[in-house]
């Protein structure tokens, strides 16, 4: 298989975008993708595209990026695989460049949930993971699903709602310096433990906000990576992992099974270990998600993230910071987009030109779980060709 | 005359203003299906008894309640299924009130299954009609009957109740005057039907305070029966009477009563139902019953195609699943849903002996107040209506151990 690169990347603010589109955000995010490219795109070099997208609010999917793209020419395909679509478009655009089928591959993500009523919204979209008479009708509402998971791993791990809260603050915190970033404000501890309950254990804090947004991509071939930049950044890995959908048949609460099949294949096919990520984008829909993600991981031991977080390793300035955007709690979640929108946030941080910038970025990795957690990806980046 | 060989009663936990009240998610079909299972899991426990699930078949039964949740669409199957019956049987859905219920009662032929329930005060009764043999523990006859139109309280085909609201009226020309009809030789010692203080002032003056006033009070009153008493049950003009000899032995399932949970609705669109996944579902849900593969016999719940354990896809067989287990994780609903009732729990309960977890709404208990480690049982509720169709499901009904139960475990 060829070596991959990212040559080109952007994304549209994520925000309650009232005002636009879904065939507004997807040609912003395209056009904001091919200014990056430093050495310029010619759009006619594209030969084929992944669209991301979870569920669709203006029609067929593949064809609105065709046509909002004026990209009639190429092959077009959707990709929709829960919350984790994102970085599964990734790794889809990926096997095709590396397996020579093509040079030059667009990787575009895109949701927009806030098209229909929030009344409607809750429903709408708890559909799309839900077994229709199982769990539909009992209201395991979209919170409660990760919310399952999470007081399992209070009741049984050393972490604490404070230790929640902590995951919540730091990323809001993060999420100030970048102008893309829904939640631009810092919150503290005590307002994260006092908000109001959402779903316990979860406050309205430990939440991610309802956001729309696009994000793109230029994946290439090494054969002519240099045609684009002289700063690519690598593909090294990527990897998707599923697991049982139905809560009542995963065997333990406190990890993400399929977090741990997509990290395992991702750092098999980058040839690297968790130790050798610098830096990382998680999936943090909700608070806890962070913290047991870290462990599934590999970034700290089973039941070791309670300590991990607190001790400010995974904050900018840290060990291993995480979700130096503001990660998908103050960056924002419109689920096609996120995982695609990771890659963006990493490309800039290992070019050393993101508005958040970590120090030593050199490798680095983008994760979301979804489905209700039954299906991850895991992309692993590098400045480092390996 | 007919043989009662026990009685079933069903209250729910919740209270308001002295008042048992159901819950957002019990309706009459699932409080008769309580009462029904207390008495036949009562006769099933009981040493020798030779009666219940297992034991001596039930060939017909009667649901008598002015609150039956469908009226087309059926309520029959839900009914059978819920108490564990075959779905051979025969199902009278009949509207009625506490006379109609002494006369079902009093006309059963044996093997009969007698229900009743209400929603306004809340509660059910079940009768198990037999043979007249060693179980009978006691017998019902009836006395008299009167059949009059006195409609203070009406409600027609739209639902909608109206209230002449003349309660003097409704004692003297109701009550009294049905009463006075049956031409009793004296006043009876139990009186269905009425608030308790028109039951004392029109009967010997003994007569035992019952829980609700509709159709299961019959069955409530039969239960308060000790030795030979005449029962007469009153529906607005109309009465029945009856003599029961004996004392039937009661199984009951009347919880302590805590005040009604608060909780709000938000509006917001109907959630839809597909009917080919209901109708899949329909027997493991509401049967409480598991696939078991036909070649290993791993159990699935829900039932599926292809076995977990050894990969079969020849065929399931569905078994009884045990309705006991605790608490493996739980989630409190607090953010407002669209079309529900907030707050509530949910509970993924591992069941006693298997390796099965269920993942349920919890019922019967303030939301919040289920904990991981905690027990109970899996009792029938109606876990939504959808597109105008009570979908039934099993819930956890948190059980908080007594102190001896605690010394022994």
């Amino acid at each position: 298989m060829r070596r991959v690169a990212i040559v080109g990347a952007g994304m549209t603010a994520f925000k309650e975008h009232f005002d636009l589109g879904i065939k507004d955000l997807i040609p912003m995010a395209v056009s904001e993708m091919a200014a990056s490219v430093d050495k310029g795109l010619d759009r006619s070099d594209i030969q084929a595209a992944w669209f991301g997208e979870l569920t669709t609010t203006d029609g067929f999917p593949s064809g609105i990026l065709a046509d909002s793209c004026d990209l009639l020419d190429i092959p077009v395909t959707r990709v929709e695989n829960a919350c984790a679509t994102g970085n599964d478009a990734v790794r889809n655009a990926t096997y095709a460049v590396a397996s020579g089928a093509f040079d030059v591959a667009l990787v575009v993500g895109a949701d927009k949930v806030r098209e229909s009523s929030s009344r409607s919204t809750f429903w709408e979209w708890a559909k799309l993971t839900r077994d229709v008479a199982w769990d539909y009708p009992v209201g395991l509402v979209a919170p409660a699903n990760f919310a399952l998971h999470a007081a399992r791993y209070l009741h049984e791990s050393p972490a604490t709602r404070e230790h929640l809260a902590m995951v919540a603050v730091k990323n809001h915190k993060h999420a100030v310096p970048n102008p893309k970033a829904q939640l631009r404000y810092e919150i503290t501890i005590e307002q994260v433990l006092n908000a109001p309950m959402v779903v316990a254990p979860f406050g309205l804090l430990d939440c991610t906000p309802q956001s729309d947004g696009a994000a793109a991509l230029l994946l290439v071939a090494e054969d002519v990576v240099d045609k684009y930049t002289d700063h690519p950044v690598w593909v090294r890995g990527v990897g998707l992992g599923l697991d049982r959908v139905m809560h009542q048949h995963k065997t333990d609460l406190t990890t993400f099974p399929a977090t741990v099949k997509a990290a395992k294949a991702a750092y098999a096919m980058a040839g690297i270990g968790p130790e050798d990520i610098d830096l990382a984008e998680v999936h943090d829909c909700f608070s806890a998600v962070e913290l047991i993600s870290y462990e599934d991981l590999g970034f700290t031991e089973r039941f070791g993230a309670a300590a991990y977080v607190a001790s400010g390793a995974t904050t900018v300035g840290g060990a291993r910071p995480v979700n130096a955007s503001g990660g998908l709690k103050a960056k924002g979640h419109p689920p096609g987009a996120t995982g695609v929108a990771q890659c963006v946030e990493l490309f800039e941080q290992l070019r050393g030109e993101a508005p958040n910038q970590v120090e030593r970025a050199r490798t680095a990795l983008a994760h979301n779980i979804g489905g209700p957690t039954a299906v991850s990806a895991v992309t692993v980046l590098s400045n480092q060709k390996g | 005359m007919s043989s009662i060989r026990a009685i079933g009663t069903y209250l729910p936990t919740w209270e308001a203003s002295g008042r048992r009240v159901h819950g957002a998610d019990e309706d009459a079909l699932t409080m008769a299906v309580a009462a029904g299972r207390a008495l036949l899991e009562g006769l099933s426990a009981d040493p020798g008894a030779g009666t219940g699930p297992d034991g001596e078949p039930v060939i017909n039964v009667v649901l008598v309640t002015r609150d039956l949740p469908l009226l087309e669409g059926g309520n029959a199957a839900a009914l059978l299924a819920g108490l564990g019956l075959p779905d051979t049987i025969p199902v009278v859905e009949q509207v009625g009130g506490a006379p109609a219920v002494l006369d079902a009662i009093a006309s059963a032929v044996p093997a009969t299954l007698v229900l009743a329930a209400d929603l306004e005060p809340a509660g059910a009764g079940a009768v198990l009609v037999v043979s007249d043999d060693d179980a009978t523990t006691s017998r019902i006859s009836l006395l008299a009957r009167t059949t009059r139109s006195l409609p203070v309280n009406s409600r027609g085909r739209d639902g909608v109740r109206w209230d002449y609201d003349d309660p003097r009226l409704l004692l003297e020309r109701g009550a009294k005057s049905a009463l006075a009809a049956l031409e009793l030789d004296g006043p009876p010692s139990v009186i269905a039907g009425l608030p308790a203080k028109q039951a004392t002032q029109l009967s010997d003056g003994q007569a035992p305070t019952l829980p609700t006033t509709g159709a299961s009070s019959a069955i409530f009153a039969l239960a308060a029966c000790d030795g030979d008493q005449v029962v007469v049950a009153v529906e607005q003009a109309t009465a029945a009477a009856a003599a029961v000899t004996g004392q039937p032995v009661v199984h009951r399932d009347e919880g302590a009563t805590k005040p009604v949970a608060r909780s709000r609705t938000t509006p917001g669109p109907d959630i839809g139902i597909s009917l080919p996944a209901y109708d899949r579902a329909f027997d493991a849900k509401v049967r409480w019953e598991a696939g078991s593969c036909d070649a290993c016999g791993n159990l699935a719940m829900p039932p599926r195609r292809r076995c977990t354990a050894c990969g079969s896809e020849d065929g399931w067989s569905l078994t009884p699943l045990p309705r006991t287990g605790e608490v493996y994780s739980k989630v409190d609903i607090h953010v407002p849903v669209p079309g529900r009732a907030t707050p509530y729990s949910l509970a993924i309960v591992h069941l006693d002996g298997t390796d099965i977890r269920t993942l349920v709404t919890v019922t019967g208990a303030p939301a919040g107040t289920v904990e991981i480690g905690d027990r109970g049982r899996l009792v029938l509720r109606l876990v939504d209506t959808r597109a105008g169709v009570p979908d039934y499901g099993h819930a956890l009904l948190p059980h908080l151990p007594t102190e001896s139960e605690e010394v022994n475990s």
